[in-house]
């Protein structure tokens, strides 16, 4: 194992920085997770989303990787990187259940979804038990950590964090630009498909900005959208938020309301986990790894 | 004729029982008994329909969806908000009426929505289509074309793709709105309005990203809410035309939102 992590140390370039001193404990990602856990503080308790989703937790880590959400691509870069505890912002197993019990019924609207004997359910767990991956959750009580890491992340994937309002997380000035241009900006920054949707007045300057990554509510959408000229979201529901975009353009005020995709949304802020996890874990290398904009749209 | 008396002959030609304790299914602003000049149906009451309505002489909108940005039309939150004000202004002053088909629409046989939606994507045989699931075969075809001639009939700017474009399919499941069906192993394309991306009661997204990298043909299309549902609503103006002959009665779409 010790072999395994020095290679990783200078295949990532980071050779000499987690020194592995001799005869102490290997470090499992129970002991990672405790570290982190009491590092975050706060309740854990075994209902929440957070907690260990898939492989075993008395597993010795060889290296550590963030991502918003663990798809079998993700997985296979962390297998490749020797990264073999991942820490991710969203489910593993598609949906909130999350592998564990049964998923939320479908209410009636066609077919339960796939069973627990579905290939692709079970493809995706003998890739993580083949390589000996352990898959852990983080999503509360990092989205919890006073710092706003989830903001502040997606402020500097923008290139913004010169231009935050002080006394408010998800408030930031930019040098005025067109709706146009400040998406165009957006897609480029985040490397958005099609993921990327617009709502608004293209031709109005922008200035005041109001970050959100992840799901935005309406309640939040009513109290805030016409304090600033543009929104920047991770997903909202579009009868209710979108609708309320469009219906304010109809009205006449200049406001745009961008969405970016959930996950997209939400890279940035795993990124800046896998930083704060360089100074928590010296013991391992962290990275993280983007799933990038899942969504594409065809040309014609 | 006032508006409440339409409801009523809407409840009499349905067809299915109508359950009188839907919070979707009410009246939600104006008075339901004013005097109804001409009905407008529509996906969504938006502030911009409406005025392409109260511009044609309709003064009743029968809309599927909400009219105040949640789907409970729960306005509690609202009444300070300059937005619903001036919406609400401007349906009073004009004398409009807002009333919401949406639970009794689904449980129609047919279901307009369903059916609507899949003559809009190409699809043939749904016709009769409810809510229920069911699975449509079409010529097998790749997904990037499948997915170009589905934007490509529907205007869709919303319009969202998942999956390998050059993946081989031909089994095709289609709920509209927020109705995105679950994917399964004999299903190789959902097509939906929208649906949450992640941490839901089943993640589509993720799992057709999986299948993707597992060298398995599955794709989503999400077309958008409005456009997904709108061209029921032209089939819902057509069957009130059957029973109510001495009104106009006219589908306005609600506008694509999107750039």
């Amino acid at each position: 194992m010790q072999i395994s992590r020095r290679r990783f140390a200078l295949m990532t370039g980071s050779a000499g920085v987690a020194p592995f001193a001799a005869g102490a404990e290997p470090l499992t990602a129970e002991a990672v997770i405790r570290r982190i856990q009491a590092e975050l503080g706060g309740d854990w308790p075994s209902t929440g989303p957070d907690g260990f989703k898939a492989g075993a937790p008395s597993t010795v880590v060889n290296g550590i990787a963030t991502t918003a959400i663990a798809t079998l691509d993700v997985l296979k870069q962390a297998a490749k990187a020797n990264a073999n505890l991942v820490l991710t912002y969203e489910p593993t197993y598609y949906g909130r259940a999350d592998g564990q019990g049964q998923a939320a019924s479908a209410a009636g609207r066609g077919p339960a979804g796939p069973g627990a004997d579905d290939v692709v359910i079970s493809g995706k767990r003998e890739f993580i038990e083949n390589h000996g991956l352990v898959v852990f959750r983080l999503r509360d009580h990092w989205q919890a950590r006073k710092e706003s890491d989830m903001v502040t992340g997606l402020a500097g994937a923008l290139g913004w964090s010169k231009h935050r309002v002080k006394s408010d997380n998800g408030l930031y000035e930019i040098p005025p630009a067109t709706a146009e241009a400040t998406v165009a900006l957006i897609r480029g920054k985040l490397k958005l498909r099609g993921g990327l949707r617009a709502v608004g007045d293209r031709k109005a300057m922008v200035r005041r900005i109001l970050l959100h990554p992840g799901v935005m509510t309406p309640a939040t959408m009513w109290q805030r959208y016409s304090t600033v000229d543009l929104i920047v979201a991770g997903e909202v529901r579009e009868w209710e938020n979108t609708h309320y975009a469009a219906d304010i353009f109809v009205a006449g005020e200049k406001r745009t309301l961008v969405t970016v995709g959930r996950v997209v949304s939400e890279e940035p802020g795993m990124r800046v986990c896998a930083e704060w996890l360089k100074t928590l874990v010296k013991e391992v290398p962290a990275m993280w790894i983007g799933a990038g904009d899942p969504y594409w749209r065809p040309s014609s | 004729m006032t508006a409440r008396e339409v409801v009523e002959l809407i409840k009499k030609n349905g067809g299915v029982p109508f359950n009188e304790r839907s919070y979707r299914d009410t009246f939600k602003v104006g008075n339901p008994d004013s005097t109804v000049k001409g009905i407008a149906t529509t996906v969504m009451a938006t502030f911009g329909m409406l005025k392409r309505a109260h511009a044609a002489g309709l003064n009743m909108v029968i809309s599927h969806e909400d009219t105040f940005w949640n789907d409970r039309d729960d306005v509690r939150d609202l009444i300070e908000n300059p937005l619903y004000k001036l919406k609400t202004e401007y349906i009073r002053k004009n004398d409009m009426i807002v009333w919401r088909d949406h639970d009794h629409m689904h449980a129609m046989k047919p279901d307009f929505t369903v059916v609507g939606s899949l003559r809009s994507v190409g699809v043939q045989g749904g016709e009769n289509a409810t809510m229920g699931p069911h699975v449509y075969t079409i010529p097998e075809t790749s997904l990037g074309e499948f997915a170009a001639q589905v934007k490509r009939l529907t205007g869709s700017r919303a319009f969202r793709c998942v999956g390998d474009p050059k993946a081989r399919v031909s089994r095709i499941l289609l709920g509209p709105g927020y109705a995105t069906p679950r994917i399964t192993a004999e299903i190789d394309v959902v097509i939906g309005g929208e649906q949450q991306e992640a941490d839901g009661g089943f993640d589509n997204i993720e799992y057709v990203m999986d299948a993707t990298s597992l060298g398995m043909a599955k794709g989503v299309i999400m077309l958008g809410h409005v456009i997904s549902e709108q061209p029921g609503m032209e089939d819902y103006a057509n069957w009130m035309r059957t029973f109510l002959h001495d009104i106009p009665i006219q589908f306005v779409p609600a506008e694509e939102p999107y750039w």
